[in-house]
C-alpha cells in the first residue's frame, strides 16, 4: 500500500463528498452548480491518483463544461438564483434522508463485508493504457462505441425537438 | 484487504448517499439532474477503482466508463430538454407543480 496514494484518495474524497453537500446545502443555485463542479473535479482527481489519467482528465474537462452550462441554465429558469429569498425548494425531507442514509449504509455494508483480496496489481503507464483503450475501443467493443455514439446523436435531436418552441402551424 | 479500494468504494458509497437525497429530496428539475449526476460519479468512481486494484489488465472496465460518461451527457441534455419545454408551457421548472403528468 501506498500512503501517499491513500491520502490522496482519502483527500479529494473528502472533497467530492463535502463539495456534493454543499450543492444542497446552499440556497444560491449559482453555487450550487459551481459546488457541484468541484465536487467532480475532486472525483477526476481521484481518477488522476488512481493512474487513470485519460479518464481523469476526460471527467474534469466534460464536468467543467457540463457545470458552466447547468450554472446558465439555473440563472434562465429559477426563480431566486442568488439564493437572496432563502427559498425552501424541498420536499419529502425525512424520506429522501432515510433513502440517502439507507443506501449509504447498505453499500458501506458491503464494501467492508466483502473481503477484496490484495495486493493491488500493477498497472501499465498512461501511453500503454491509452493504446489498450483505442484497440479496445476499434476492436471488441466497437459495436458498443457506436451504440453510444448513436445514442449521444438520438439524444440531441430529441433535446432540440422538445425545447423548440411550437410553431403556429403545429398548434393549428 | 486493499486500503485504497476501500476509501475509493466509500467515496462513491458517499456520494450515492447524497445524490439520492438530493434526487428526492428537490423540487426543482435541475436540482434532481444535479442528484442524478452525483450518483453517476459514484458509479464512475467505483468502476474505475474496481479496474484500478482488481482488474487492470480488463480495459472493457474503462469502455464501460465512457459509456456511464455519455449517459450522464445525454441525460443532462434531455433533462434541459423538458426543462425548456416545461418553462415555456408553465413558466416554471417546479416539480410540485408537475402533479397534472400523473396517469
Amino acid at each position: 500500500m501506498s500512503l501517499a496514494t491513500a491520502l490522496f484518495l482519502a483527500f479529494f474524497g473528502v472533497a467530492a463528498i463535502w463539495f456534493g453537500v454543499v450543492v444542497f446545502r446552499t440556497h444560491s443555485m449559482v453555487r450550487s452548480a459551481i459546488a457541484l463542479l468541484f465536487s467532480q473535479t475532486a472525483i477526476g482527481a481521484m481518477f488522476l491518483v488512481m493512474q487513470a489519467e485519460f479518464l481523469g482528465v476526460l471527467q474534469i474537462m466534460m464536468m467543467a463544461t457540463e457545470m458552466s452550462v447547468m450554472a446558465i441554465f439555473m440563472v434562465m429558469f429559477m426563480m431566486d438564483p442568488g439564493g437572496m429569498g432563502k427559498m425552501d425548494m424541498t420536499h419529502q425531507k425525512r424520506l429522501s434522508l432515510w433513502a440517502g442514509g439507507i443506501g449509504l449504509v447498505a453499500a458501506l455494508v458491503v464494501i467492508w463485508t466483502a473481503g477484496w483480496q490484495g495486493p493491488a496489481p500493477d498497472v501499465p503507464g498512461a501511453d500503454e493504457q491509452a493504446r489498450l483503450l483505442g484497440r479496445e475501443i476499434l476492436g471488441r467493443s466497437m459495436f458498443i462505441f457506436e451504440s453510444a455514439a448513436l445514442m449521444i446523436l438520438t439524444a440531441m435531436i430529441a433535446a432540440t425537438m422538445v425545447a423548440i418552441a411550437p410553431q403556429e402551424e403545429d398548434t393549428q | 484487504m486493499i486500503p485504497e479500494l476501500m476509501i475509493a468504494l466509500s467515496v462513491g458509497a458517499a456520494l450515492f448517499g447524497v445524490g439520492l437525497y438530493g434526487a428526492l429530496s428537490q423540487t426543482n428539475l435541475v436540482m434532481i439532474i444535479m442528484g442524478v449526476e452525483l450518483i453517476l460519479a459514484a458509479a464512475l468512481l467505483n468502476l474505475v477503482a474496481f479496474w484500478r486494484y482488481l482488474h487492470p489488465d480488463v480495459t472493457a472496465a474503462k469502455m464501460f466508463v465512457l459509456i456511464v460518461m455519455a449517459v450522464m451527457a445525454v441525460e443532462m441534455a434531455v433533462g434541459f430538454g423538458i426543462a425548456i419545454a416545461r418553462f415555456r408551457s408553465r413558466g416554471s421548472v417546479e416539480m410540485e407543480e408537475a402533479r397534472e403528468l400523473k396517469g
